[in-house]
């Protein structure tokens, strides 16, 4: 579904250059639950990203279902970012001035649904991520958690086939951390949606099919999980990330 | 099916900003209200000059619609840039949510669309309490000019179609070039500057640099030696000075950030002293990102106090003038004293109902012992009589009936001294006896009543006149012959024009190079200075009104966009055991420091320049509630009485949204 070719990735003025992506290239098939993972400035943020169109590459070539995203116009950019597109944001990015009803609803109200379809699209997502009944809430009133599942909620409620997620559980404690990875891994298992998530966190990293390990923007290694358990895959991320240089201690 | 999207599209849109408009009213709503005073500006002025009522008042207000178009344009060009940077500035405010837009599939062209659409609204609706607003203080200005032309008030509410029209063509002017300036701006947003403005900002305002710090210092030194250069009162030195001052503006403003954590890095004890540290890090932290803003707002602050300095100094020039040169209802006069004023007279009597009159002369005293006295006394040395000038005491008492002043007891052997006021000091102390025909006169009474001193050639003398008994004149040269009169009603202009083209007819410069007959009427004064100011002040005033009202927005909006952060870090300060009321003190700093930096330049600026300004005039008209430290501090007053009203609605809001709830009062 996605093909990443090569990409290079520079920031800063002339004598100034932060090489954050180093020709990076993987493939992410469909249904796959990919993890990302690296320390802290390893440019996961900017892989992910220049997927998301949220940001451009320097070089090289991201491909979805086999075209190029930089030469997608601008309408069908929009096109793909409303129907093919979610993304979870490490520190949640709901509007303030929305309920958590309204935040779940804004790609679709923005788009062309009928106000009924909205809510009933709505109130499913909700259903399933468990926050139906703070729906008429505003976002300083609910906790960080219901906030994550809320932006989750609104990244898949359009159907978007691909979830893109920067660190989701960065600002959670683990037990809603826990709780957030297990309705990723059932959204992506029961509604077959590709995931794609970013994170520095090896007990997050164990739900996925496969890790791929980012170092100074380069990628350094690759796990898959085959019909492990969690618990050993995990024993196993821990391990690459031993050998990687990373700091352990500073994982969980 | 796209214009169906648009459609369902808009209707949510537009839920998103009136939820956006009534959490950011609190913010915004100083903005909004300084739109509504903008339009209400626009129109009362509009209004103005295109009233009949206003225009047939005096013929010479034909060229009023002119002036008050140009100005404007001029008005039109300042909220122009009022509308332009605050939605500039709201938009930024708003990446965040912009960018989750453009995220959620809504292509940068829809944005736009729907900012316009905000705009429109934001536009129509500020037209409307525009005009409303405007509609009542049209009354407030309507009853200022009758009162200037000294006629009668009645309150009446009418519309202004004209006025109305125009105030929504300037209006959508100022809007669309702001628009024009944000949709550039709209267009070429990047999701990821959008999602990531509030992190790139933080970025920015941590930058401090070798070359700012540099920078920093110069202007400093800059702004001294401008000051300096300005106090020294020179207008070349005052030019050097005033551009030392505007690169020390520019250059402090945008180096300051920088400049006081250096400055506080070499004197860390002075960092930790009172509230330093929380004030002038809020202030950096605020200047980073609107030092060019802070510039520009002081240099418009220059510009208000100069612009209501000469509105104030034109307005107190033309009054004086005015009050002392419409003493008479009805005034002639002709140089020599072979200018036969018959024709005139017959004029008179057959078509102005005249209550009583008088036909005069000004005599010269052959010595010019006083006027000597006076150029040596005074500053002023410019008068164009060879001699001293001379009136007999009862036409100087025929004057004063008709004038409407007390009698004067006549002095004999004594000659009086009338000048205008500002002669009163040095002449009471001058006692030169005066020999006229062999009789000599010593000094008596001295009395400044306005009595047609000057402003022309053929007055009752220049700035002073000497008041002799009858006796004494027989036989002095005669300067010039006067006629003056007090009518029973004013005297009309057409009466004026017929008599003034008498006088043109009659004139022939090479037969009788001294017979041109000099006319002038009350009405005609009182008229003509209140045209000049309706159409040299008013105008004035209208402009400086619009530049302190964006300034003054543009600062407050900047101060109250802060009000969640300042609320989090009192917070925050609070549960580290900051005591309440240094944290009142602390807010108090913040908003003192912030709102008088860009004061203080324009302030050093204009005074000496205002100052200047009104020592230009002939001496004696500049006196009183118009002598030059008197406009000042007027234009001083009006100025900073707007500006308090922003300050105070900023400091009201922000210590009730920011300090902790027990501390309210
Ligand atoms: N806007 C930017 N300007 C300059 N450098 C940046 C910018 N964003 C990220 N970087 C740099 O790129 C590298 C990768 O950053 P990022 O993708 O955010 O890392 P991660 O998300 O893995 O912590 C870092 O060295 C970071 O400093
Ligand atoms: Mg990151």
């Amino acid at each position: 579904m996605l093909q990443v070719q090569n990409i290079e990735k520079y920031y800063g003025s002339r004598n100034n250059v932060t090489r954050a992506l180093d020709r990076v290239s993987f493939d992410v098939a469909d249904g796959e639950f990919l993890v990302i993972m690296g320390a802290s400035g390893s440019g996961k943020t900017t892989l992910l990203n220049c997927i998301s169109t949220i940001d451009t590459v320097s070089a090289g070539k991201i491909l979805m279902d086999g075209v190029n995203i930089a030469d997608l116009s601008e309408d069908a950019l929009a096109k793909f970012r409303r129907e093919r597109l979610g993304f979870v944001f490490q520190d949640f990015n709901l509007l303030d001035t929305l309920t958590v009803e309204e935040n779940i609803g804004l790609a679709l109200a923005l788009n062309h649904t009928d106000a009924k379809t909205v809510q009933e699209r709505v109130r499913e997502a909700a259903g399933k991520l468990g926050i139906a009944d703070i729906l008429s809430k505003f976002p300083y009133q609910i906790s960080g958690g219901q906030k994550q599942r809320t932006a989750c909620a609104r990244a898949m409620v359009a159907g978007q086939s691909l979830l893109l997620a920067d660190e989701p559980t960065g600002a959670l404690d683990s037990k809603a951390s826990k709780n957030l990875l297990e309705i990723m891994s059932a959204m992506n298992r029961d509604m077959k949606a590709t995931i794609l998530m970013v994170t520095h966190d090896a007990y997050s990293a164990s739900y996925a099919d496969r890790v791929l390990f980012l170092k100074d923007g380069r990628v350094f290694n690759e796990l898959l999980r085959g019909d492990r358990g969690r618990a050993v895959f995990y024993h196993e991320i821990l391990d690459v990330l031993a050998a990687l240089g990373g700091d352990v201690s500073d994982v969980f | 099916m796209c214009w169906l999207r648009w459609e369902v599209m808009s209707v949510t849109y537009f839920k998103l900003s009136l939820r956006n408009a009534r959490r950011q009213a609190r913010d915004y709503l100083i903005y909004f209200v300084t739109m509504v005073m903008a339009s209400a500006l626009i129109y009362v002025f509009n209004g103005l000059a295109f009233s009949n009522e206003v225009r047939q008042l005096a013929q010479g207000l034909d060229s009023l619609p002119l002036v008050i178009v140009f100005a404007s344009i001029v008005v039109v060009c300042i909220f122009g840039w009022l509308v332009s940077y605050s939605t500039r500035f709201m938009l930024t405010r708003r990446s965040r949510e912009l960018g989750l837009y453009i995220l959620c599939g809504i292509t940068n062209n829809q944005v736009a669309q729907l900012f316009f659409l905000e705009n429109l609204a934001a536009g129509v609706v500020s037209l409307f309490f525009g005009v409303a607003l405007g509609g009542l203080l049209y009354q407030a200005l309507r009853a200022v000019v009758m009162s200037l032309f000294g006629l009668p008030y009645r309150f009446a509410l009418t519309l202004s179609v004209p006025s109305v029209l125009l105030t929504a063509l300037y209006l959508s002017a100022i809007y669309l070039y702001a628009l024009q300036k944000n949709r550039k701006l709209i267009r070429r947003m990047k999701i990821y500057d959008l999602i990531y403005y509030e992190k790139q900002n933080e970025d920015a305002v941590i930058q401090t640099g070798k070359g700012r710090r540099k920078l920093f210092l110069i202007s400093i030194v800059s702004g001294v030696i401008g000051t300096c250069l300005l106090m020294t009162g020179g207008t070349a030195a005052g030019l050097i000075g005033a551009e030392c001052i505007i690169f020390f503006l520019f250059g402090f403003f945008l180096s300051f950030a920088s400049g006081v954590p250096a400055f506080f890095d070499r004197h860390p004890f002075r960092k930790y002293q009172g509230q330093n540290l929380l004030v002038f890090r809020t202030l950096t932290a605020k200047l980073a990102t609107m030092g060019i803003a802070m510039a520009v707002i002081s240099l418009i602050f220059t510009a208000t106090l100069l612009t209501e300095g000469s509105g104030f100094m034109i307005n107190g020039l033309t009054r004086s003038r005015a009050a002392d040169n419409a003493c008479f209802d009805l005034y002639l006069s002709a140089e020599g004293e072979k200018k036969d004023f018959t024709p005139y007279l017959v004029y008179i009597a057959e078509n102005i109902p005249v209550e009583q009159s008088l036909l005069y002369r000004i005599f010269l005293s052959g010595s010019t012992q006083v006027m000597d006295y006076i150029c040596e006394h005074t500053a002023h040395d410019n008068y164009e009589y060879d001699s001293d000038p001379v009136l007999r005491f009862s036409d100087y008492a025929m004057l004063r009936t008709m004038a409407g002043y007390p009698a004067v007891e006549p002095e004999p052997g004594k000659y009086l001294i009338h000048c205008k006021s500002f002669l009163e000091e040095p002449l009471r102390s001058y006692d030169g006896t005066l020999s006229l025909n062999g009789i000599s006169l010593t000094a008596g009474s001295i009395h400044t009543e306005h009595l047609s001193q000057g402003f022309y050639d053929m007055t009752n003398g220049r700035d002073y006149i000497l008041v002799i008994p009858d006796e004494t004149a027989d036989g002095l040269e005669i300067h010039h012959t006067a006629y003056a009169a007090k009518t029973a009603e004013p005297v009309t202009e057409a009466q004026l024009a017929v008599l003034s083209d008498m006088s043109d007819q009659d004139y022939d410069e090479e037969t009788d190079p001294l017979g041109y007959v000099f006319v002038d009427t009350r009405a005609n004064e009182e008229n003509m200075a209140a045209m000049q100011i309706l159409l040299l002040v008013f105008p004035l005033f209208y402009i400086a009104l619009a530049l302190t009202m964006t300034a003054a927005a543009i600062l407050t909006i900047q101060q109250l966009s802060e009000t969640d952060r300042y609320r989090r870090q009192f917070v925050l300060l609070r549960k580290l055991g900051m005591d309440q009321r240094d944290m009142a003190r602390a807010l108090r700093n913040q908003f003192a420091v912030y709102y008088t930096m860009p004061a203080v330049p324009a302030v050093l600026i204009s005074v000496p320049f205002i100052l200047k300004l009104c020592y230009q005039p002939e001496p004696g008209v500049m006196v009183g509630i118009s002598s030059p430290a008197a406009v000042t501090a007027i234009s001083l007053g009006v100025f900073f009485l707007i500006y308090g009203i922003y300050i105070l609605l900023a400091y009201t809001s922000l210590k009730r949204n920011v300090l902790p709830k027990r501390f309210r009062k």
